[in-house]
């Protein structure tokens, strides 16, 4: 995997106010870490981020971060976007030791047409479209592709079923299943709507909020 | 529809939906998902109004998740009532909902039927709100 060199400058003023002003100007507000080294406060502008990372290797670009002269090996450890936006508004940058071991997460893709699943009306689903891999950082691969085509109905590809390269090794729990097909329920009518059901008063207990509910695309 | 089973509080007050969405602003489960871009409160009904243009629009082959849940009560007077003598009755269920929530995602194998879908969907919602998908630019 090939190295990148992004330029940092340090000394950044820390503060919502002078974040905001350096993002005006183009910059990302960003902080190098690891190795035991003190968190360095840094900004770094943001075509040459877009630029670093627009290789095959994305967000897993080992990137030499040059802070006055200094380089940092490192990789990307988290991005902060703004929720609507959804521009960067901070990096963070973990050094890393190019022979020691670290974990990422790799994209996952799908290919080839899974025609006994089809058939049933299955579908295929990619229930983990992450993967993470312990290898060490010029050993990372771009990403894994994971063919379809055999999949029967009762198939579940776990961690533990996907081939990895050599020196990769997967990171995650070997029974957590990355591709799944999911089975499509009969036709189901709506229920009539329940009047008069709202919670009583002096009743205990919490209302459920948040999580996600799922349903299967001919559930309605 | 979607509703607390039990609640620990029968009436709330209405509150103030000020700033941008603090999680939950990104895709966890699909492919492609329905952000908001304003506040509001989204109701029970609507939101199963969502999910039925969805579901409808894909006929097959996809899946659904609904983000957001309808936890605060929202009371209403009856009609031709004098103010006073307390807070009216609970009358539906609203979900709260802040700029850059993901509401909805779909997982579906054709990109331009999902889209098709979500805008469905989005229709049927009383903010603006736009189709999102994995794919994010720096």
């Amino acid at each position: 995997m090939s190295e990148t060199v992004l330029n940092a400058n340090p000394g950044r003023a820390t503060g919502s106010s002078t974040s905001r002003r350096l993002r005006r100007e183009g910059r990302i507000p960003a902080v190098v870490y690891g190795h035991g080294m003190d968190p360095l406060a840094v900004d770094i502008d943001r075509r040459e981020l877009r630029a670093a990372l627009s290789g095959a290797a994305g967000l897993n670009t080992i990137l030499d971060l040059t802070v006055e002269g200094a380089v940092y090996p490192s990789l990307i450890k988290d991005i902060q976007r703004h929720p609507v936006r959804r521009t960067v508004l901070h990096v963070d940058f973990i050094q890393v030791n190019l022979n020691e071991e670290v974990v990422v997460s790799i994209p996952v893709t799908i290919e080839g047409e899974a025609k006994e699943v089809l058939q049933h009306n299955g579908l295929v689903d990619l229930s983990m479209p992450e993967f993470e891999v312990r290898t060490t950082p010029r050993n990372i691969p771009e990403g894994i592709t994971i063919d379809v085509t055999d999949m029967t109905m009762d198939t579940v590809i776990r961690v533990e079923d996907v081939e990895l390269p050599d020196g990769v090794e997967a990171a995650g729990d070997p029974d957590s299943p990355v591709v799944t097909v999911l089975t499509m329920r009969a036709v189901v009518e709506d229920e009539p709507v329940a009047e008069g059901e709202e919670g009583e008063e002096g009743e205990e207990g919490d209302a459920e909020g948040g999580d996600a509910e799922a349903s299967d695309g001919d559930g309605d | 529809m979607l509703m607390p089973r039990k609640v620990a509080h029968r009436k709330h007050h209405r509150g103030r939906t000020k700033g941008l969405a603090k999680g939950g602003t990104g895709l966890s489960y699909g492919e492609y998902g329905i952000q908001a871009l304003e506040p509001g409160w989204i109701t029970a009904r609507q939101i199963e109004a969502a999910r039925i243009a969805m579901t409808r629009s894909i006929k097959r082959g996809g899946k659904v998740w609904i983000n957001i849940f309808p936890d605060k009560p929202v009371t209403k007077k009856p009609a031709e009532t004098r103010m006073g003598s307390g807070k009216g009755n609970p009358e539906f269920w609203v979900a709260v909902v802040k700029p850059g929530r993901t509401m909805f995602e779909l997982s579906f194998p054709d990109e331009g039927a999902a889209r098709e879908a979500l805008d469905k969907a989005i229709q049927k919602l009383p903010i603006k709100a736009r189709v999102i998908t994995r794919e994010e630019t720096i």
